[in-house]
Formats: C-alpha cells, structure tokens, sequence
C-alpha cells in the first residue's frame, strides 16, 4: 500500500517537474493547477468527464481534512477546479507550507489512482504525461497492492 | 502476390487458449464481431484478452467504453488477470470514454468521435464497451441500422478488427441489424446446474472460415478465459492411420486371446464387478506399455497415485520410476465443479505433454462420479468425443468399468458405452464347486479374430493370470451359475492354441 507520504512525495516530484517544464512566456498559471489539468485531460479520456469528477471529488474532500486553505475550492462539472490558481511560482515546493493544499489534492488524487489502478499504471499514465520523469520502482511496484 | 490467386484472410490470434481452435486457427484479420451474453459471462475478459494478444505501439488497439462498467474499475480488475501487462498501456492499448458524448449527444457524433480516434491511432483493433448501453434507446430503427452500417464500414476500411459488446438476451438474435452486418458472432451463457456454474461459448456466426459448431465449455480463472474445444483441439492434428501393431498386456495368455494383442488405437473396454481385477489388469497394460517404450497416461479418481503406484509395486511393477522419468504420468481428478470437458482437457495435456501411446481411465464409473451433476449429463457424448479424438492420433485407450454382478443377465456395461470401445473384455465371478472363481472372455473385438474362450484366471502375487485350460466341462459360465456338462468331464486346450497349431 502506497502511504500518503509517498503519495505526496510523488505530488512533489510532479509538481517540480512541471515546474521545471514551464516557460517564461506562459501565463502565472499555478504550477499545481497545470499538474491538475494534465491529470484531469488525460482521465477524462480514460474514465469520461463523470468518472474524472468523481476522482476528483473524492480527493477533494480527503485533501480538505489536512488542508483547510482548500476550503473553498470545488470541482466543476468538467472536472475542473474552481476557486484554486493563484499564483504560485514563487513557491519553494519542498520546503514551503505555501500551496501545501494543491499539492495534497494533488497527492490524494495521485493515491486513488493507485488504489484503483496500481502502481503500474498509474506509473504509466505519468510516464505518458511527463515523459522525462522517472518514478522510482517503488510507486510502479506497488500497483498490485495498492 | 498472384493477381488472380483468392484473398487471403489473414487469422489473429485470440489470446484464449483453447478458442483458436474453436474458431478455425484464428479470428479473421479486419472482421467485425459482436461479443455477446449475459452480465458476468467473461465478455469484457475475452475481449481484453484479444486486445492483449494482438495490441502492438505501431497497431493499437483502441478500447471504447460507455456506459455501464467504469474504465477505472475496469483495469483494477482486469489487472489481475495474468494475461494482462501494464506495459501495453498507454502505447499499445488506448482506453478511451465515449460517456458523456452517448449522454449528450446522438448516434452521428458518436460515430463522429469514434472515427476521430481511429484515424489519429490507425488502431489493428477496436472495442466498444458495452455497446448495447450505447444504442439502448435509439431515436428509430432506421437510425440504429445506419449507425452500425456505417460503423461496420469505416472500421473494415480502416483496417480494424472489431469488437462489439452487448448484453444481449437470446431472443434478441432475430430481427436485430447489428447481428445481420456482424462477421462474427461470439454468444457467452452462464447456467446454474445445481450448486455448479456452467460456462458456454457459442460461435453463432463467423464468416470467412469454418468453426467448430455446437457449444463449448469455458471457464474463468486466474489467467482469463480458458476455452475447451468440443474436439478437444485436436483437429489440426494429423489423424494416424490405423495400425496393424498389437500391443501386449504382458500377459501372454490374454494377448493370444487378443489375436496377437490390443490393436494400436483401439479403445478397450474392460467391464466387471469390484474385486474383479480390472484395475490390476489395467496396470499391467500400461507396466507392458512403460516396457515396450511406450509413455503412459493414468487417470484415476476412486485412489491417490501414491496408492496405485504402491498397488502395482505389489505386483512388482515398478510404476515409480517412469514416472521419474517422464514415461508415465497418473493424474488423480477430483473435479467436482469442473466440466467433463475441462477433465478431459486435463487428460489430453497430458498425454501430449509425454506423448502418450497408452491411457488408462480408471474408472468410468469414478470418472462419472466425480463429475459435479450438472455435467454428468454431457459424460457420455464427451467421452466419445474424446475416446475418437485420442484413438484417432494412435493411442490406445483403456478404460475400465464396473457392472453389477448378475447371475441372470451378462452385462458389459451399466453405461450404455459398449459402442464408444472396439474391444471389451468381460471378467465376473462363477461358482463352481463350492468356490467364487473368476472367468474372462473377449466379448468384442473390432476387426480382429479374437478367441472365443471363456478362461479361468486368478489375480496373483504378479497380477492377472490366465489358467491353462479352457473350461469345456461347463454349461452356462456366462450365467455366473455353470452347471457340468453331461457329455464332457475334461477341460481342453484353449482353442486358439489349437487354431495355431492347426495352421502350423
């Protein structure tokens, strides 16, 4: 079983990653709010706009009780994130508590993917959205018993 | 390539074992096939399994699914499956949600979507997850039908094998357009016999090629569907000519009787009731057959193999050593809620895995018995097919089978079986002078001259032994209850002694 400090290690590791992908001429978007919606364009595809929702709600709503900066965030029907975006490209990722509260949607919607899918996948689904990342045999391994 | 030759119709492989065969050696390369059945009959796993076997980064397989199961949970289960590798997604296998267009949208956009997709992917194989949840509630007839004509057309076009699945009932085969444009047509049942599942596949329809017809047992299991071929997939396998070569019992007596042995290929039948020595006599058949080169096969259901191996020991027949080996393997089924056919397919992997030139099934009886009830009506039609199968490939196949002991009647078998063997050996009890003694005698033997004795024997330390004399001095052996002969007082020479003497 994949543990939520693992989980959000991956959110870390993504959400640098992305960070390090970004370019200067585009827009302040949050770095946390583009790892999201590459997640939530790629899970539409896989299990459709209301199986995304779903997802996404749930990891909402777990990430709320360790978050309460989230609180006013929702889900839209599309799956898209309503109320989050700010920016926060000033944020050191690993050591600030600034934007803690994406990166734990981001870890609690990474664990249900791993619940649901297993490391295998989910490692694939990544590979497939940043195919410069590199997951470490232990997220990938630990599909079966997630 | 001759501009003048036939088309060739290239076959895929289905990734269900035991299907191919099923199937005609493959299912055809850009055929459009409905997969159909009840919920929870393996529909989504068979189809799984062919996209698995035939995905490929360069020809994908494009997965549609829409309404009913979640993609999600999905994959969570069909992960689990043996034949399912996360590597093949995303690259190989595309999942793709066509939910919200069905919901949203009609029939036109989701063709629209759909051969979006497939012209970005130029995918090999296509599936639509559950395409009945998709054309549930159509606007008319005429919109269904040129919906799935036009879907039918542009995936041939695009070179796509097709898969469509749908819960279907079976009174919805007539009057359906979708069943009247498929190529294939794959029906999944799932009964309940008593406290057993019974799983069937049925290959309706499948242009192109010839299937196997009539239903075939499946079942669900760790590694996915495994199919079980009504001939047991060995069709494509070259028939041997029938043989002139006897096989030995070791037992030299019997072999005469026999005209020289069992043919090769034959099935034999040895009937009689418990005590009688039928399994021992078995045992010798298959000791001579390790001798003389020939691997082995022994089923047996009423003993451990540890039992029979230490049964035959105390004949002095070594049974533990081929089995080391690799000459010899007794397999012990206890099937319970297996299908005869799945018992079968038991039996016949492992003759081919040794190449068996001999099988034992010991017994019928045990076998039928074993046999969870819900499939013990199929035994007997199973079991030929079987038996021909086998026989046709050149082994030669004992079975033995118990028969009450009637002192009025001489039954070969309780079965209704006697046609399914080429020859029968009849062993029982009579009582002569004050003792229970056991006779033999060939009852049947197909195309050969066996002898008519009826002959004494006694199983000892060595097992069957045939007594020298023929027994001329009885009236009524057959009866159990002989009564002597007023006009002969002596035993004489079995009469193929004298035959051979004769001709010498």
């Amino acid at each position: 079983m994949i543990s939520p400090s693992e989980s959000r290690d991956l959110a870390h590791r993504l959400l640098a990653w992305e960070a390090n992908a970004g370019e200067a001429a585009e827009p302040a978007e949050s770095i946390s709010l583009r790892v999201y919606e590459k997640l939530r364009r790629r899970l539409c595809i896989l299990a459709g706009v209301a199986g995304f929702h779903s997802l996404a709600s749930r990891a909402l709503t777990l990430a709320k009780s360790e978050a309460p900066d989230l609180a006013a965030v929702q889900v839209a029907p599309d799956g898209s994130l309503l109320g989050l975006g700010k920016p926060d490209v000033q944020i050191d990722i690993v050591g600030s508590k600034a934007g803690e509260g994406e990166t734990i949607l981001i870890a609690r919607l990474l664990g249900l993917l791993l619940i649901f899918l297993g490391g295998a996948l989910t490692s694939n689904l990544i590979s497939d959205l940043w195919p410069d990342a590199t997951l470490d045999d232990n997220i990938a391994g630990n599909g079966r018993k997630a | 390539m001759s501009t003048q030759g036939k088309v060739t119709i290239h076959k895929l492989l289905t990734g269900v074992p035991g299907l191919d065969e099923i199937v005609g050696g493959g299912l055809p390369e850009f055929s459009f096939n409905i997969i159909a059945g009840a919920p929870g009959s393996g529909k989504t796993t068979l189809a799984h399994q062919f996209v698995f076997a035939n995905a490929t980064p360069e020809r994908p397989a494009l997965y549609f699914t829409v309404l009913g199961e979640s993609a999600i949970k999905m994959l969570r289960y069909q992960q689990q499956y043996t034949f399912f590798n996360p590597a093949k997604l995303p690259d190989s296998i595309r999942f793709i949600n066509l939910s919200q267009v069905v919901l949203e949208k009609d029939l036109g956009a989701v063709l629209e979507e759909i051969t979006t997709e497939v012209q970005k992917a130029n995918p090999a194989v296509v599936v639509v997850d559950s395409f009945r949840t998709m054309v549930r509630q159509p606007q008319s007839d005429m919109d269904l039908q040129s919906f799935i004509q036009r879907l039918a057309l542009f995936l041939a076009s695009w070179q796509a094998t097709t898969f469509l699945i749908g819960e279907y009932a079976e009174d919805e085969l007539r009057d359906n357009p979708i069943f009247t444009v498929a190529d294939g047509l794959f029906w999944l049942r799932q009964t309940t016999e008593r406290n057993s599942i019974v799983r069937k596949l049925q290959i309706v329809k499948l242009r192109g090629q010839a299937s196997v017809p009539g239903l075939h047992t499946f079942r669900i299991t760790d590694a996915g569907i495994q199919a079980f071929s009504r001939t047991f997939g060995l069709t494509a396998r070259v028939r041997n000519p029938v043989g002139e070569r006897r096989l030995s019992f070791g037992i030299p007596e019997l072999d005469k009787m026999l005209d020289g042995g069992v043919r090769e290929g034959d099935s034999v039948l040895v009937a009689g009731s418990s005590g009688t020595g039928k399994s021992v006599l078995a045992t010798q058949f298959i000791a001579e057959g390790i001798n003389q080169g020939e691997p082995g096969i022994v089923a047996v259901f009423e003993e451990r193999p540890q039992a029979y191996a230490e049964r035959a020991a105390s004949l002095g027949l070594d049974l533990d050593t081929p089995q080391k080996e690799g000459k010899l393997a007794i397999l012990y089924l206890r099937p319970l809620d297996l299908s005869v056919d799945e018992t079968m397919q038991s039996i016949l992997d492992a003759v081919q895995k040794i190449d068996a030139k001999r099988l034992v099934i010991d017994s019928l009886a045990g076998f039928e018995m074993a046999l969870s009830p819900g499939f013990r009506a199929d035994f007997r039609e199973s079991l030929y097919r079987m038996i021909f199968a086998l026989t046709g490939i050149g082994v030669t196949i004992l079975s033995t089978v118990e028969v009450d002991e009637s002192f009025t009647e001489f039954p070969f078998s309780t079965y209704s079986i006697s046609f399914l063997c080429d020859d029968i050996i009849r062993l029982r009890y009579v009582s002569i002078e004050g003792q229970l003694r056991k006779i033999m005698v060939v009852i049947k033997m197909r195309g050969g001259n066996h002898a008519k004795d009826i002959r004494e024997y006694e199983i000892m330390s060595k097992g069957v032994v045939i007594l020298g004399k023929r027994l001329t001095n009885y009236q009524g052996l057959i009866s159990g209850i002989p009564v002597r002969s007023a006009h002969s007082a002596q035993e004489v020479e079995p009469s193929h002694v004298t035959e051979i003497e004769k001709q010498t």
